[in-house]
């Protein structure tokens, strides 16, 4: 098996159409994602498609050079970055990055998003391990159901959902980032451009059975994250879960810290078999609504919760 | 087990190849199918690739080594691979279900059992001549069943392609299943899909692979039909095996499978990835017009 091709990305100063490359942000294998400014130097998150199996960036290159073999693989791919930029261009939600344009360059292809200022939920949660309070994990992942509704309105699911790939903007809200995975699923897709997952957050059957993807599956990645945001690390990967389960359900294991709702909507969003999930994301949001109704009758409770979101909104 | 087996998928001279064929084995146990994704219809090709990956996951699952009902395992996975194919229809509320044909084909302990719905057949040869073979589910065979018409005259049918049972369709399907049938040394099974035995015919066929090498004469046999199918040939898929346990000289190229692990499994799939890079050809206009179209989109949606 030939060592994996490492991609080099864009110099630094390089303008790219109407834009110039500042830093490369992050890298993936699918594609390079690079902080750039516009004409107006307004920041930008610019996305480069460059599956690194296929296309080669050597150092100083600027067109990658993709073998005759791989052209094929190279389209196809494209077709699947066409589709995520296609899905976005229709989303504009305040809780799912925004799409601002797109256009050919370097023999390849780019899709310009806005930038975002704050940090992911994984460096927060990293940042405030043991102390995340359930009130601002229900403000961000009602928010988040939003966003995440609006997507699979779209006939688009994400399939890389975990706190990585969730961006808490400077104000709190927030957003659904990083689209690479998304895909209008059809089975498996060829060995050149295997699906990718995150292991702890993607499902059952994106392993095994990916005709069997939905809503639910990205259900699945919710509970994970929301799992993951009160242990402070990843839950045990779905394929590891399906062999032996050795996932301590949120039930057990948070039950002193928070509410006992909450943990089973976790748990409910975790099981394995994708048909006893909730099966779309408004089920799920539902759910979760009930809580606030119960919260309402209980004063005591909608107090402490009161001063939480008081000092949430203090920051 | 000892046996050879060659398979291969080829586009014809359609756009796309909606055939998906497989096999797979564990040590005991050897598994083989083919599918034929209804073109008429809407994501045929998904369909036989569901099909296809349904059953050799199922294999994957159950085969250890042997499976434990083989008939059961076919109705199983056929039914099965039926209703998941419909699932997706539902979880994507396609307007039309899309479909597909499959015959499968389990050998253990030196017996065969075979399922099919459809018009994808299996061939038993034995010597130079043909010891079994499927019926298809096609209104044409009924017509040569009731003497309507002659075999002849059914290859060139403007028909022949229309069948009545599938995988997927509305209708459940109508499975048959053959007898319990002991395998002897030598004994060769093709299965194949319409592009190949179509064209061919089944007395061509049957004296094409009888006595020979499956490895050499599958991929002449298949040259012939793609040949014969003109300038429409359609998407042909061919497994074809000969059966080794026995006392027979070892033929090169063979697989034993004596010294595998009791839960190692090995599958080969074609049809998947060509097929799909294929469809996926990407013109430089293609793209041009992808860009515009999420320009305009992004530009609706903006304000």
């Amino acid at each position: 098996m030939p060592a994996q091709q490492i991609n080099h990305p864009l110099p630094s100063g390089f303008q790219l159409d109407r834009y110039r490359i500042e830093r490369q942000l992050s890298l993936g294998g699918f594609s390079i994602v690079y902080l750039a400014f516009d004409d107006d130097g307004t920041p930008v998150a610019i996305k480069e498609y460059l599956p690194n199996s296929l296309a080669l960036r050597s150092e100083g290159q600027i067109i990658p050079a993709i073998s005759e073999e791989h052209q094929a693989a190279f389209r196809h791919g494209m077709k699947c970055f066409f589709e995520e930029g296609r899905a976005l261009a229709h989303l504009s939600h305040p809780n799912v990055v925004r799409v601002l344009n797109f256009f050919r360059a370097n023999e390849t292809v780019y899709m310009v998003m806005q930038y975002e200022r704050g940090r992911t939920l994984q460096e927060h949660v990293q940042k405030h391990r043991g102390e995340i309070r359930e009130i601002f994990v229900r403000n961000v992942f009602t928010r988040l159901l939003n966003g995440l509704r609006e997507v699979h309105t779209q006939k688009l699911l994400h399939l890389d959902i975990k706190p990585s790939n969730i961006y808490l903007r400077t104000d709190g809200n927030p957003v659904l980032l990083d689209f690479g995975a998304a895909r209008q699923a059809l089975g498996a897709s060829g060995h050149s451009l295997k699906p990718m997952y995150t292991p702890g957050f993607a499902s059952p059957e994106q392993y095994k059975s990916p005709f069997k993807m939905g809503p639910w599956t990205d259900i699945y990645s919710v509970g994970a994250s929301i799992y993951a945001c009160l242990s402070g690390a990843s839950p045990q990967a779905a394929d590891k879960r399906v062999e032996k389960d050795q996932l301590v359900p949120a039930t057990k294991r948070f039950a002193d810290k928070y509410s006992g709702q909450l943990l089973e909507i976790i748990d409910w969003c975790m099981v394995l078999d994708f048909q006893e999930r909730p099966m779309s994301v408004f089920q799920l949001q539902k759910a979760l609504a009930e809580r606030h109704q119960l919260v309402r009758r209980q004063p005591s409770w909608f107090d402490n919760l009161g001063q939480g979101l008081r000092s949430l909104i203090g920051k | 087990m000892r046996f050879t087996v060659y398979q291969e998928s080829r586009i014809g001279k359609r756009k796309s190849n909606q055939d998906r064929v497989a096999y797979c084995y564990s040590r005991d146990a050897l598994l083989m199918v083919v599918a034929d994704g209804m073109g008429g219809h809407l994501h045929g090709e998904v369909a036989a690739q569901i099909a296809v990956q349904y059953i050799t996951e199922a294999f994957q699952r159950e085969a250890t080594p042997t499976l434990r009902d083989p008939f059961g395992f076919l109705a199983a996975g056929l039914n099965n691979a039926h209703n998941a194919v419909l699932d997706y229809t539902l979880e994507r509320d396609l307007p039309d279900a899309p479909r597909t044909t499959c015959v499968a084909c389990v050998i253990q302990n030196s017996i065969a059992y075979w399922a099919h719905a459809g018009d994808s057949r299996l061939y038993l040869i034995r010597g130079d001549r043909p010891h079994s073979q499927t019926h298809d589910h096609s209104r044409v065979q009924l017509m040569v069943d009731d003497g309507l018409i002659t075999e002849e005259e059914a290859m060139n049918h403007p028909g022949r392609n229309r069948v009545y049972s599938c995988l997927g369709g509305t209708i459940p399907p109508q499975i048959d299943f053959s007898a319990k049938t002991a395998l002897h040394t030598g004994d060769i099974i093709v299965m194949a899909t319409d592009g190949f035995w179509g064209p061919l015919g089944t007395e061509a066929l049957v004296r094409g692979f009888a006595g020979r090498h499956v490895v050499e004469i599958t991929p002449r046999l298949m040259d012939d039909a793609e040949v014969l199918g003109g300038r429409t040939a359609d998407n042909l898929s061919v497994i074809a095996v000969t059966w080794e346990d026995g006392y027979g000289d070892i033929t090169t190229g063979s697989v034993q499978t004596q010294t595998m692990p009791i839960t190692a499994h090995t599958t080969q799939m074609e049809g998947f990835d060509k097929a799909r890079l294929r469809e996926s050809d990407l013109t430089d206009d293609d793209i041009e017009k992808a860009i515009e179209e999420i320009r305009s989109a992004i530009h609706k949606y903006s304000k």
